[in-house]
């Protein structure tokens, strides 16, 4: 799956289309959620310590926008392009791994 | 026209899913309403006998069945439904889903009253209140044209410039339940009058990496709406198009206003669904007695057809229009606020009379038209441009 839109969405949003120009209906000719990135408004991001991440996959299973991964040592990581800043895995984490900071724009 | 023209007997309700057999669409998904239950009944023989390919959905709702019709629509089969009042209004929400997502679902309405008092019978209100939902709208007068709407539904929904869900309405009872003589069409006929299958843009299947139903807001919501005005009023000339080609189909006259003896006409009835049956008898007998009188019949409700509707009535004095439909404190009977609109600031056009009737499944006989006919001409008389009474009911 491509993570990137394809250029039609890049015009479209760049160019500011009107009625006559945007697809029918509102339907996006572009991929599914996973090519949103919907993690741009976020007053707060999960940043984790790996060091203290005992790989209970908490985080991962809580988080309701899927912006955990697990890395190559099932350690937790936070895809920023979706973390929303809501905090459920930072309460859930047992190992106290993960800190809610602030994002200062 | 080609093929034998075959006469059958056929309530309305009958006439509208055998039409819907020729049409075979790809899904039905309903739930049965008095007086629409008849269309699915005889439609789930249909498929039960393995008459059509169908897949037909039992739903547990309206709201349901507008939402598996939506659901089917985007993948891109040819959907059809029905329901009538109560199951409109539940259906109401998705409606707009609908229109909104261009899914040019077919929807036969079996204009029902609301509740309450619950009441099973003919009245059009609960169509007429869709009317800003984005649907394109017609009133059928017949089983005949129950049949006729319901195929031709699905080529001016389906029409690339159109792409907006379309309903037809036939009352309760009064046309739903009646049996009457019903030309039917080939096979043959409506295949060459509706694609095989339905031209689709934007198909939900999972090899199209495509977002339906996104989230919309300010900088974009008002673009995506805009579309479905520059659709409605494309609807006008497809509508037009299409009843022309299935007026040489078929051989019978179909048109989005129906014009009956309104030439000469210094007043003239103005009426929709089967109301308009009536209003063309009263006009015979008034005619007997030498008054020039004409009806109209509104067959295309959504878009509205203003400029049509100019035209035919420019010249009469005054027009009695007759609403079977309630509306509460409004300035006019439903379609009598629509007409006054598109005559508004115009030269030459009639003194508008609005009479609400016929609620419930209330007949209101033909002297009583006549009796509002004089009611008009009195208020006509005195200069009274526009008026509205609630006839036919004790006072
Ligand atoms: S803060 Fe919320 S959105 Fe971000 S990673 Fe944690 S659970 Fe997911
Ligand atoms: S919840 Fe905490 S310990 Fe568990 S995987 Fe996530 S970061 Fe690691």
């Amino acid at each position: 799956m491509t993570k990137e839109a394809p250029d039609e969405f890049s015009r479209w949003t760049k160019e500011k289309w009107g009625s006559s120009q945007l697809p029918m209906g509102g339907t996006v000719p572009y991929h599914t959620a996973y090519a949103y990135k919907t993690g741009d408004w976020s007053a707060f991001k999960a940043i984790i310590d790996k060091e203290k991440c005992i790989s209970c996959m908490n985080c991962y299973y809580y988080c309701p926008d899927s912006a955990i991964i697990m890395d190559d040592n099932l350690k937790a990581e936070c895809d920023m392009a979706f973390c929303k800043g809501c905090g459920i895995c930072s309460k859930h984490c047992p190992a106290d791994a993960i800190e809610m900071r602030r994002v200062t724009r | 026209m080609s093929g034998v023209r075959q006469v059958v007997g056929m309530t309305g309700d009958e006439a509208v899913a055998h039409a819907v057999k020729l049409v075979n669409p790809d899904v039905v998904a309903a739930y049965p309403i008095t007086p629409q239950t008849i269309i699915v009944e005889r439609y789930s023989d249909f498929v039960n006998n393995g008459e059509v390919d169908t897949s037909f959905i039992s739903v547990e709702s309206e709201h349901s069945a507008m939402s598996a019709c939506v659901g089917a629509s985007l993948t891109g089969a040819r959907v059809f439904t029905a329901t009538a009042s109560a199951g409109l209004a539940l259906m109401y929400e998705i409606l707009y889903v609908a229109s909104g997502m261009r899914c040019p679902i077919v929807l036969a309405v079996a204009n029902r009253a609301f509740s309450a008092p619950i009441n099973i019978h003919g009245e059009c209100t609960d169509q007429l209140v869709c009317r800003d939902a984005s649907w394109v709208s017609l009133f059928g007068e017949s089983a005949q044209e129950a049949y006729d709407e319901t195929i031709l539904s699905f080529k001016i929904a389906e029409h690339p410039d159109v792409m907006l869900p379309a309903m037809f309405g036939i009352e309760g009872f009064i046309v739903t339940h009646a049996l009457e003589r019903v030309e039917t069409l080939s096979k043959q006929q409506v295949e060459d009058f509706i694609p095989a299958s339905r031209i689709v843009r934007d198909r939900f299947c999972p090899d199209e990496n495509k977002t339906f139903g996104s989230l919309v807001l300010q900088d974009y919501y008002m673009e995506i709406k805009r579309q479905q005005e520059e659709a409605m009023q494309n609807a006008f000339k497809v509508t037009k198009d299409a009843m022309q080609e299935f007026s040489e189909l078929s051989g019978r006259k179909m048109e989005i206003i129906e014009k009956y003896q309104l030439e000469d006409a210094d007043y003239a009835f103005v009426s929709y669904g089967a109301t308009a049956g009536n209003a063309k008898a009263v006009v015979n007998r008034l005619r007997a007695k030498g008054e020039k009188v004409g009806a109209l019949k509104i067959r295309l409700f959504r878009p509205f057809p203003s400029l049509d509707i100019f035209q035919a009535l420019s010249g009469i004095k005054a027009a009695t229009i007759l609403d079977r439909s309630a509306t509460f404190g409004s300035p006019g009977s439903i379609v009598q606020t629509d007409i006054a609109s598109a005559l508004y600031g115009k030269e030459d056009v009639p003194s508008l009379h609005g009479y609400i009737n016929g609620l419930g499944g209330r007949v209101l006989t033909l002297p009583e038209i006549e009796e509002v006919y004089e009611m008009s001409k009195e208020y006509n008389n005195i200069g009274m441009t526009s008026t509205t009474d609630w006839v036919g009911y004790r006072k």
